[in-house]
């Protein structure tokens, strides 16, 4: 999928640059509201992380102009204000979704990825990975062809594994995944661990592969290798 | 004591006293008077009888009038001086006695010397003087009367300027939008308070706005260097391989930020409430988001063995739905968090009031919770929460109370 990374801050559009590129995915960023209209005007993207206050310009401006402009690339707005009126706004405009900062770069990409993913809709709302199968719409998981029965919280978890496969992702961020704010990290590392459990041993035992590694302690990696 | 009371006060003793004052001056100066009249009449008595004398040399007879006595007596060889002097009047009608004045004179026929004693009642000057004097007190009692009145009628009205702004300041509230209004006064002292009470009101509100302004920028300005020490280290994790200390390093970075980011969040939304900027209200079913947070919460009941009891009637709000979930987390949270092993969870939900009940050991003193960045010992939190609490209620005008008895914990919302 293409990219463009919109951001003013130079370190956090080095760490969204270098994690999303990889295998499926190629970036391209902007540093400024100006350079990001240019790229909007002519290129096309899968997907535009789009920061609102940007120099030269509001992010919400470049929203517009794709609208106006019939462009139909995904837009994700990451901002530092979590004011509901910018959240609607963008949302109004035509954006997909909105994320506050900070968050974890896996957070990002599960979210860009579940963009592409709908834009890209043909047909049936699947996701396909080896042996899993997943319909997006039923939020049934099969694999080779029979169902598996997964709990909301693995459910959310496999498909995070999935957008960030061959990542490194944090307990951390994990936790804020499923939880939110809503429980204090330290307590959670025990539940992500028996969650985890859980959603190997139904894979496992429905036949599947075992792709999740626990890497260093710090998290866990889901990879086909 | 009021000030009214105070200068009423003040007022009706100077006012008394200088009235004692002038009434006994005025007794004596009349009394004086009257009786230099008496005084002259006796004289006017004296005379007539050494004209007689003089004329006929002999006495008078001696006849009684209307409150006047003359009585003679003879002295032989001897003299005496002539004086005036205070006696008593014996009236031979009433057969009293009568406060009278009297003249010792003498008088000499032929040789022998007589003494003359010319008595006068006094009985209508004491009766004039107590009838002035009966007056006097009327008119002060009546003075004081009217003082008393006019001056509550005058000071309640020139006062009442005063007043009003002291209502006024009474009823200031930092956080509050009501302002100070103008009170119009033609006392220019009651102007001149009411526009400093207005300037300073002004003064001290934008000084708090600045500071809430800058609570707010600040927190929201570290949102960036967070964001990106977070993605830094997302980063960082996917380079290479770790060691146990280098792993277990990483992660009490990452745990921090963590910290960090909710207590930060935690300050920007103080400084937004208190801001009023948080408004949109829609409906939002208190019911859906305790049942959400419960289950949000379903790992730590489990492994706490939590007995849960619940019972949720349909309850719907008009309030920012953000604010509510982060109102029901915290009490949800904290009733979980504090609780002990195989203890015991209790919500109820009726269209008045959410309680939530829960096991768990000691106490604390509520108020001293509600303080910011109060921690009680042992508490993981960044002590903020019930602070949060307390200002989300507050902002939607809910009561949060909280009970304590043997054991079991109970913080109750009043809608």
């Amino acid at each position: 999928m293409k990219i463009l990374i919109v951001e003013d801050e130079t370190g956090l559009r080095d760490s969204i640059e270098a994690y999303f590129t990889g295998s499926d995915s190629i970036c391209e960023t902007a540093n400024d509201f100006t350079s990001a209209l240019a790229k909007v005007s002519v290129y096309r993207y899968d997907c535009i992380i789009l920061d609102l206050t940007l120099p030269h310009g509001n992010g919400l401006n470049i929203v517009k102009h794709l609208k106006e402009n019939n462009h139909n690339d995904g837009v994700l707005i990451i901002s530092a204000k979590d004011s509901l009126d910018d959240r609607l706004t963008g949302l109004d405009l035509g954006a997909d979704d909105y994320l506050t900062k900070p968050f974890h770069l896996s957070e990002l990409k599960s979210r860009v990825t579940a963009i592409v993913r709908r834009r890209s809709f043909n047909g049936s709302n699947n996701l396909k990975f080896n042996e899993i199968e997943i319909d997006l719409d039923a939020k049934a998981v099969k694999v080779k062809d029979a169902v598996v029965k997964f709990t909301r919280k693995e459910y959310s978890l496999l498909l995070y594994f999935i957008a960030n496969k061959g990542k490194v992702v944090s307990k951390s961020a994990i936790a804020e995944h499923l939880w939110g704010d809503s429980i204090d990290i330290a307590d959670n590392f025990d539940f992500i661990y028996s969650h985890i459990k859980n959603i190997r041993k139904k894979l496992v035992e429905a036949g599947g592969n075992d792709y999740i590694q626990a890497a260093y302690g710090m998290g866990y990696k889901f990879t086909d290798a | 004591m009021k000030l009214f009371d105070k200068y009423n006060r003040v007022n009706i003793a100077v006012t008394v006293v200088i009235m004692l004052v002038t009434g006994i001056i005025y007794y004596y100066t009349i009394s004086h008077i009257l009786t230099n009249q008496i005084d002259k009449d006796l004289v006017l008595e004296e005379n007539e009888i050494f004209s007689y004398v003089n004329k006929n040399h002999r006495l008078p007879d001696v006849y009684e009038s209307n409150h006047q006595q003359i009585v003679f007596a003879p002295l032989g060889d001897k003299n005496t001086a002539r004086r005036f002097l205070d006696t008593t009047y014996h009236d031979s009608d009433q057969k009293d006695l009568e406060a009278g004045r009297a003249l010792i004179s003498s008088v000499n026929i032929s040789g022998q010397n007589y003494r003359i004693l010319v008595t006068q009642s006094k009985v209508e000057t004491e009766d004039l003087i107590q009838i002035i004097f009966l007056i006097t007190i009327g008119v002060i009692v009546s003075l004081l009367v009217i003082l008393i009145v006019l001056n509550r009628v005058i000071l309640k009205s020139i006062w009442k300027p005063f007043y009003k702004v002291l209502f006024q300041l009474k009823e200031f509230s930092l956080a509050g939008h009501a302002t100070i209004n103008s009170t119009p006064s033609n006392i220019d002292e009651f102007t001149e308070l009411d526009q400093a009470v207005i300037s300073m009101a002004h003064r001290v509100k934008s000084d708090y706005q600045n500071l809430k302004a800058f609570t707010e920028n600040a927190s929201h300005e570290l949102m960036t260097p967070i964001s990106v020490i977070n993605s830094k280290l997302d980063t960082l994790v996917q380079t290479d391989e770790f060691t146990d200390r280098q792993s277990k390093l990483l992660n009490d970075i990452y745990g921090t930020v963590t910290r960090l980011t909710r207590l930060n969040k935690s300050m920007l939304l103080l400084a937004k409430i208190e801001n009023g900027l948080i408004q949109d209200n829609q409906d939002v079913d208190i019911k859906e988001v305790i049942e959400e947070c419960l289950y949000q919460h379903e790992e730590m009941i489990h492994q706490l063995n939590i007995k849960l009891v619940t019972d949720l009637r349909d309850k719907h709000l008009q309030a920012n739905k953000s604010l509510v979930e982060i109102l029901l987390n915290n009490l949800l949270s904290n009733a979980i968090r504090h609780n002990h092993q195989d203890g015991e969870l209790s919500v109820y939900l009726d269209s008045e009031k959410l309680t939530i009940s829960n096991t768990g050991e000691g106490s604390f003193d509520f108020q001293q919770v509600l303080k910011r960045f109060h921690k009680s010992d042992g508490s993981e939190g960044i002590g903020l929460g019930l602070t949060l609490c307390k200002q989300i209620c507050d902002n939607y005008g809910f009561k949060l109370h909280y009970l304590h008895n043997s054991q079991t914990h109970t913080f109750s919302v009043t809608f």
